[in-house]
């Protein structure tokens, strides 16, 4: 089917394209204009923006981590309406997941945080998200296996052929690192861990253990570097921890996760203040780190992370009164729910840390969209953020309503900085291909998967963002103002880095002894998830 | 060949799924039941809950929900087997039922040996909570704690630890400092059980909240056969919610009373039941008869039989199955030990549905 979307303005900034122009699709591709054929369908899009369908680098969506929090909280997420298609409007659902990304024109959404032992059922529950691709990064740098290579000084061909085999293993497009040690250094009753705190145990530092994780993933030429979860995760004065690991990167590539949460200062009576401007300015200066916010927007949510003794921590301040701390193999999690208030000066200080990086960090390439979803706010909340980061007037009015006592210690009432299309394309679509490897996706260019986004501007940036005009994914109209017409299953997608099979054997004999279990019972074999040919695979460089 | 039968006598599955679908699609409120079934078949049959506009909910809720009510009501900090078994050095056991509920647990958690991942190589702490008459576990000895009341007991414990006052004779105050001066020394506790009312279990995780303001422990719960736990994951996924969520009002509502299927059957407040039970040969003990679909072993007694029944394979025994891993805390994938041509309940749950009008 040949389909033409005519007279829009195109913006593809991967193929540095901002035109009013024409767009064709044919099998599910991206085509170049045909000579002297009709499409069999038509959508004329003359005032409206069509970008490709955008891509999520960061949000928790899918795992045992995510579903205790379904199951800790089930007087957040009542359901009101029945649905059209198959549990659409079961809230917080996968299925409700995938419907309420694709109304966006969100189209591929990488769940950040999979241990390894929990492969299998985010697998499963990204099975039953409908329309989107999905992908995984799995954790590791709180595994035994792994702190007890660093201590014995083993090769760097080693720990790589470990890295490799994981992910493998565990079909992930890429490796995490939370908290790197932190989550060990729990169970030996630490309470506190930054970069040279060594693990007990171990002696092993968690700059170390950064650092060979880091080197694995170049060594194997994974195209996304190793994403990282810093120490000191909203502590107050957690610029240094940032800065300091900023450093530790010695040039090569990392990705930074949410960094508002690191962009705090000690100023002011609650010595609590933002340093997001330094951090900033750090990130500015160091070409070799890219990072995502993990914005704060005001009101009820969970936060859900592998950081066990971040998330220990913070179990004072849960509301409603309840929290979760799972002790893992490794990393584990912790569920803590959690309210963001306006009018709360700790919290209005956050919300203003996540918009100056946003503001203040120059290049759209290196710095990633995200709420960190649900740590910040809920991924529902996107087209709001959105909306505050190209109108400073709806800035100033979200100023206007925090603690004014918090204007002094932020930078943001200085900021005219306003988002345009253009580069909210670059932040949601290009630079997110371009950070994961990805060639088919995240842009318009000819060869590209049909997966596309049309928004039709009316005034109120956010409504327009909610409610995509149309949304195709693999070139396949699945979404009308917003509503989804049917579903279609998409794939995870997964690298398959080249490494030496004879770490298996090794890894065999470790979990025999140590688990008393075959390694391969944490296998995710592709038959027992509910989709055909689940996987599809993001090629290494060569 | 499935062994399918109506009214008890043999039919071809497809004419089984027919009347399955018929009596199930006429109800006013079928409630899917029994549920003992590994991922998939727990995914198809809540899509077919949805469908039918019923309840559903599991056959080990009493027990499921004396732990998941405390947990979302109080919270929870837990562990697996293997950070109990590598971490570990002091070990709580709390109930008479452990070896019975998992023959294994003593293999897997080797309370007598030396934790490998601990500072200290020393032999860890063994303590037993109302332990069972009868050791379970040769040459390995324990600090038994027997009680008359655990409720009681776990409460004085838990005072004891934080150093308050209790209301006992001196004797049994120092038997209980005994136990508590260990914990409190505890690099890493881990307190398991098995089935506990929800006083116990929320007083056992009060204890490990306490414990942990200045040291590490955490807790091990055995959960329920039937792979309880992996059908309440797959529902928690699926809906948002546990078992005992119905689409009475085409949207998943969730309550431990109201969607009782024990009580909704008693009660008449349904009117046609689908029974899957692919672990074990349990059936309903309901004493109202209801129109009632049953997917089980052969071998299965039903006090009425059942208006269809079509014989279903085991989950990683007669075919390859995702679900719950009590070994190692998870949801696996099991390939089939036995191969064979019985069918899962996912797919004869599969037949069920396609054979529904779309108005059902």
């Amino acid at each position: 089917m040949l389909t033409l979307l005519k007279g829009g303005r195109v913006v593809d900034p991967y193929n540095d394209r901002d035109e009013i122009g024409d767009l064709w699709i044919e099998d599910g591709r991206i085509i170049a204009a045909p000579q002297g054929r009709q499409p069999d369908a038509t959508h004329d899009v003359a005032g409206k923006i069509v970008m490709a369908g955008a891509i999520d680098i960061h949000s928790h969506i899918a795992g045992g981590n995510v579903n205790t929090a379904r199951l800790l909280l089930p007087e957040l997420h009542r359901s009101r309406t029945a649905p059209m298609l198959p549990l659409a409007t079961a809230k917080w659902s996968t299925y409700e997941t995938g419907v309420i990304y694709a109304g966006m024109g969100f189209t591929t959404v990488v769940e950040p945080a999979v241990a390894p032992h929990q492969a299998l059922q985010a697998h499963l529950e990204l099975s039953n998200i409908p329309i989107i691709d999905k992908a995984t990064l799995c954790i590791l740098g709180n595994d035994d296996f792994l702190l007890g290579l660093l201590r014995e000084g083993e090769s760097r061909a080693a720990i790589a052929d470990y890295v490799a085999s994981t992910l493998a293993a565990t079909h992930s497009l890429g490796l995490k690192c939370i908290n790197a040690g932190g989550a060990e250094a729990f169970k030996f009753n630490a309470r506190t861990f930054s970069l040279d705190d060594e693990v007990p145990f171990y002696g092993v530092t968690s700059r170390r253990i950064v650092e060979g994780l880091q080197q694995a993933l170049l060594d194997l030429k994974v195209p996304h570097p190793l994403h990282l979860h810093c120490n000191n995760l909203g502590v107050p004065g957690n610029v240094e921890t940032a800065v300091a690991t900023i450093d530790a990167a010695r040039g090569m590539p990392l990705h930074l996760a949410h960094m508002q949460f690191y962009s705090y200062g000690q100023e002011g009576e609650h010595h609590f203040s933002s340093a997001a401007a330094t951090l900033a300015a750090k990130i500015n200066a160091t070409p070799n780190v890219t990072v995502d916010i993990g914005q704060v927007m005001f009101g009820q949510t969970v936060t859900i992370s592998a950081d066990t003794l971040r998330q220990f921590s913070a179990t004072g301040s849960a509301k409603p009164k309840k929290s979760v701390i799972n002790d893992g193999d490794a990393n584990g999690f912790g569920i803590v729910p959690y309210a963001y208030r306006e009018s709360d000066f700790i919290n209005a200080i956050q919300f203003a840390c996540g918009l100056e990086l946003f503001l203040l960090i120059d290049d759209p390439n290196r710095i990633f969209f995200t709420t960190d979803h649900p740590n910040g706010a809920p991924f529902t909340s996107y087209p709001d953020l959105f909306a505050l980061l190209m109108s400073r007037e709806r800035r100033a009015e979200a100023l206007s309503r925090i603690p004014q006592s918090v204007l002094a210690l932020t930078t943001l009432p200085s900021l005219t900085r306003e988002y345009g299309f253009h580069e909210i394309a670059k932040m949601t679509r290009a630079a997110p291909a371009k950070l994961f490897g990805f060639t088919d996706r995240g842009q318009l260019g000819e060869g590209a998967v049909a997966d596309v986004a049309v928004y039709a501007p009316n005034g109120d940036i956010a409504k327009t963002f909610r409610h995509a005009h149309l949304v195709f994914k693999d070139g396949d109209l699945v979404v009308r103002d917003g509503r989804i017409s049917h579903y279609r299953w998409g794939k995870a997608l997964k690298v398959n880095p080249a490494y030496d099979k004879a770490i298996n054997r090794r890894l065999g004999a470790y979990y025999e002894e140590h688990f008393g279990v075959s390694h391969n019972m944490f296998a995710v074999p592709a038959h027992i998830l509910p989709r055909k040919d689940p996987f599809k695979e993001v090629a290494c460089a060569k | 060949m499935v062994d399918a039968r109506i009214d008890g006598k043999p039919a071809s599955l497809e004419a089984a799924a027919a009347r399955a679908a018929e009596i199930l699609s006429r109800a006013r409120l079928p409630v899917i039941a029994g549920l003992g079934t590994d991922v998939a078949g727990a995914s198809a049959a809540i899509l077919l809950a949805e469908r039918l506009r019923g309840a559903y909910d599991h056959m080990r809720s009493n027990e499921i929900f004396a732990d998941l009510d405390v947990l979302r009501q109080a919270g929870a900090m837990m562990t697996t087997p293997a950070v109990a078994r590598l971490h570990a050095d002091v070990l709580v056991f709390i109930g008479d039922d452990l070896t019975t509920i998992w023959p294994q647990l003593i293999e897997r958690l080797a309370p007598g040996e030396i934790p490998p991942l601990q500072l200290e190589l020393e032999l860890r702490q063994f303590i037993w909570i109302a332990p069972p008459k009868a050791s379970p576990v040769e040459g390995v000895a324990f600090k038994a704690l027997e009680t008359a009341n655990l409720q009681e007991t776990l409460a004085a414990l838990r005072a004891r630890v934080a150093g308050r006052p209790i209301a006992a004779s001196e004797e049994e105050t120092r038997r209980l400092d005994e136990i508590a001066a260990i914990l409190n020394k505890a690099h890493y506790g881990v307190l398991v059980w098995g089935r506990l009312d929800r006083l116990s279990v929320e007083m056992a995780t009060g204890l490990i909240l306490d414990l942990n303001k200045t040291t590490r422990f955490s807790s091990l719960p055995l959960g329920a056969a039937d792979d309880a736990a992996g059908v309440v994951q797959t529902s928690g996924w699926s809906t948002g919610f546990p078992v005992r969520t119905s689409f009475g009002r085409g949207y998943p509502e969730h309550d431990t009373w109201r969607f009782d299927a024990d009580r909704l059957v008693e009660s008449g407040e349904a009117d046609a039941a689908l029974w899957i039970s692919a672990y074990s040969d349990s059936t309903p003990n309901w004493k109202r008869k209801i129109p009632l679909v049953a997917l089980v072993p052969s071998g299965a007694q039903f006090a009425h039989e059942p208006e269809v029944r079509i014989e279903i394979g085991r989950p990683g025994v007669d075919y390859d199955a995702a679900e719950f891993a009590r070994e190692v805390n998870a949801i696996v994938a099991r390939e089939a030990t036995q191969r064979s041509n019985l069918a899962s309940a996912a797919s004869v749950i599969a037949n069920i549905a396609e054979q529904i009008g779309g108005d059902a």
